[in-house]
């Protein structure tokens, strides 16, 4: 059963008094919770959050599987989404989709690896075409001018580096 | 709200409205025809349909009327060929991914996307694309059933579950394509008002469990009538073949339940078909052509009614008392008050008050909405009558009078639907107690048939095989008509007064039916006549 932290319910409070109406709130409080749950949410966070914030279970469903920044089945430890609109996917976003999902031994998308580290998504333009093709890990800043060398060696430095984004990596060197 | 009036034209007519309604609202109160799916006067305004649009002189773009409050002067126009042009596409939007399962759909007939395209088809379909495919019977709660496929999204449910019921039990889940009507896990549609949504469903969608597959629309007569499932008394209509009833709908009725009723008001029609009812007068006990007191016989209800009436009048009323419910309308309660008091000059008459689930005090209970705990559709008028008698007497005095052997016959008059009754099996063993009983009621009942005395028992008629008065618990009288015959011998007590007091009764009176149009395809070009 899913409870939202000390602190995750208080950030459910603030939100609520941010808007003019609860119901603005929704989409900030999912993504605390879905952080809470390992990058997911599951009916019993939809629940939790309808009890923290008196709204009936239903209008958060509606927001949650409106949106695909909500994963509603698990996700492995790396969600990654690839980008494959038009700028992307003329850089080969498609292909490179393909190629790490190989490597990393998933087969269909929102699929969960084995090993429970990996699952891909092709999400529709993330506003970075200059950049293209690029990808999003869970919600770190943008993995960008990939090539299929780089989306490979993502795939492995991930798998190998105990688990560490890249964005983390950069940061440490 | 504002009563002021502003001049706008409608389609070339210059007329008046009410100030700050609606374009839609204007063209309802004008009799003019709009096309429409999501809008509906007894809920918000959602705007999504996208079929009610309209042309508004100085405005270059169709505007949707449901949305667009009327100003002075405006010129608003649904004939141009642009709105029918918008309506037509948009209609055949609507349709993109619908099953067009009508042969098999429970809704044909009744269903909006049906009449609407007779008048606003487009007939030549140019949709190249699969259709998405949906689930189907979707089990949404316990008495209504989803059909994806068939949902035009027009989101009326949904607003209804957080509008009326403010239950919010439906949402409109996914995006695009994919979206669809449905419940959070483990919270299913299950409140006292779940049907309204498959009546305001304009589509074949969400249809209703105890209906489904059980007739066809067409096949239906209607009849409008009060519902009798409580003291709220709402305007309802039942739908009825040579079969039996099969459904009840509400009507609109401002003063008393707006566009609404609730779940158990729809069970009523039950107790009124044959299956459940009593078809003949039963004589049991001594004085029967069975003899030995053990057997019983079956009679016309009129010839039960006469000899009672002979032996009541024979003992000049001495030891009867009559036992009365709130089921039945004003004109009977005066009628067998009227005979007991001045035919037979008998006080002893008592209010049989029945309670669902609780004391006393669960008669004033009332959900908020519709519903009241007083299961009777005419407790008022029952206390006006004996008030107008000058009738006070406490049930406590008619088991005293039991018990003591001062009364010695007692005649029930009701109820006409035992299941608003819990109580009934203890009133039959405590007034079976009296040497004599007369128990007059519609249906069927075990515990009834069971008694051995000397017993008899006469058919009443049910609400929609008579006309009358209910008076509801404000005071409100409604009249109802008689659309119907089930049980062609059963009696009203009117009928039994008459006949108790040695008077024949007239014949009987007719019913009222409703026709039912039909609409012409306008956009079939070549169409034959007859």
């Amino acid at each position: 059963m899913f409870k939202l932290s000390a602190e995750g319910l208080n950030y459910v409070q603030s939100e609520l008094t941010r808007y003019e109406t609860k119901q603005s709130a929704i989409i900030r409080c999912l993504y605390r919770a879905q952080d809470e749950n390992g990058g997911w949410v599951s009916n019993d966070v939809i629940n939790a959050l309808s009890e923290a914030m008196a709204i009936p279970a239903p209008q958060i469903e509606e927001v949650a599987t409106f949106y695909t920044m909500f994963n509603r089945k698990p996700v492995g430890k790396y969600h990654i989404q690839v980008c494959c609109t038009l700028t992307c996917g003329m850089m080969g976003g498609r292909e490179l989709l393909a190629l790490m999902m190989k490597e990393a031994g998933v087969k269909e998308m929102g699929e969960v690896s084995k090993d429970g580290l990996f699952t891909f998504s092709k999400v529709e333009c993330l506003g970075s075409c200059d950049t293209a093709p690029m990808l999003q890990i869970n919600r770190e800043p943008y993995t960008e001018n990939l090539t299929f060398e780089k989306g490979l060696k993502l795939v492995q430095d991930l798998r190998t580096k105990g688990g560490k984004l890249e964005s983390q990596i950069s940061k440490e060197l | 709200m504002s009563t002021n009036t502003i001049p706008c034209t409608i389609n070339g007519k210059d007329v008046e409205v009410k100030e700050g309604s609606t374009i839609i609202e204007a063209m309802k109160a004008n009799g003019v025809e709009i096309a429409h799916y999501c809008w509906h006067p007894g809920l918000s305004v959602a705007g999504v349909c996208r079929m009610c649009m309209v042309e508004i002189e100085g405005n270059p773009r169709l505007q949707i009327a449901c949305n667009t409050q009327v100003v002075k002067g405006m010129k608003i126009n649904n004939t141009s060929d642009k709105v029918k042009d918008a309506v037509k596409w948009t209609l055949d939007f609507h349709l993109i991914n619908h099953p067009l399962d009508c042969p098999i759909c429970d809704q044909a007939g009744e269903c909006g996307l049906q009449d609407q395209y007779m008048h606003y088809g487009k007939y030549e379909p140019e949709m190249a694309e699969a259709k998405v495919k949906k689930h189907k019977v979707v089990d949404l709660g316990p008495r209504v059933v989803l059909d994806s496929e068939r949902c035009i999204l027009c989101s009326r449910c949904v607003r209804f579950t957080d509008e009326v019921s403010k239950t919010n039990e439906l949402g409109i889940f996914n995006r695009g394509d994919r979206a669809d009507i449905s419940t959070f896990p483990g919270k299913p549609l299950d409140n006292n008002y779940s049907m309204n949504t498959v009546d305001i469903c304009p589509v074949g969608a969400l249809t209703s469990k105890d209906f489904r597959f059980r007739q066809r629309a067409w096949l239906l007569k209607e009849h409008q009538t009060v519902c009798t499932g409580c003291s709220t008394g709402c305007s309802t209509k039942v739908f009825f073949n040579k079969e039996g009833l099969f459904r009840v709908k509400p009507v609109y009725n401002e003063q008393v339940n707006g566009h609404w009723m609730c779940d158990i008001g729809r069970d009523v029609y039950k107790f009124v078909n044959k299956e459940a009812r009593l078809f003949d007068a039963k004589v049991s006990g001594k004085g029967t052509g069975a003899g030995n007191g053990l057997g019983a016989e079956w009679i016309l209800p009129k010839r039960a009614a006469l000899k009672v009436g002979e032996t009541l009048r024979a003992n000049k009323g001495k030891g009867v008392a009559l036992v009365l419910t709130g089921q039945h309308t004003v004109e009977e309660y005066d009628a067998l008050l009227g005979f007991f008091k001045n035919d037979l000059g008998s006080d002893r008459v008592f209010h049989w008050v029945n309670t669902v689930g609780g004391g006393p005090e669960s008669l004033e209970a009332f959900d908020g909405l519709l519903l009241r705990g007083d299961r009777n559709p005419n407790t008022a008028g029952l206390k006006e009558s004996l008030q107008k008698f000058g009738i006070k007497t406490q049930w406590k005095e008619l088991l005293e009078g039991l018990a003591s052997g001062a009364i010695t016959t007692v005649v029930v008059a009701g109820p006409e639907n035992q299941t608003f009754f819990p109580d009934f099996k203890a009133k039959v063993v405590e007034l079976s107690k009296a040497p004599r009983l007369i128990w007059l009621t519609a249906g069927k009942n075990l515990d009834l048939d069971n008694l051995t005395g000397d017993v008899t028992l006469i058919p009443l008629k049910s609400y929609l095989e008579k006309s009358g008065t209910f008076v509801n618990h404000a005071g409100l009288r409604q009249k109802i008509a008689k659309g119907l015959t089930i049980v062609p011998n059963a009696l009203s007590l009117t009928e039994v007064a008459e006949l108790f007091a040695g008077r024949e009764i007239e014949a009987a009176e007719s019913c009222s039916s409703i026709g039912v149009g039909r609409v012409q395809n306008e956009a079939t070009t070549v169409r034959g006549s007859l």
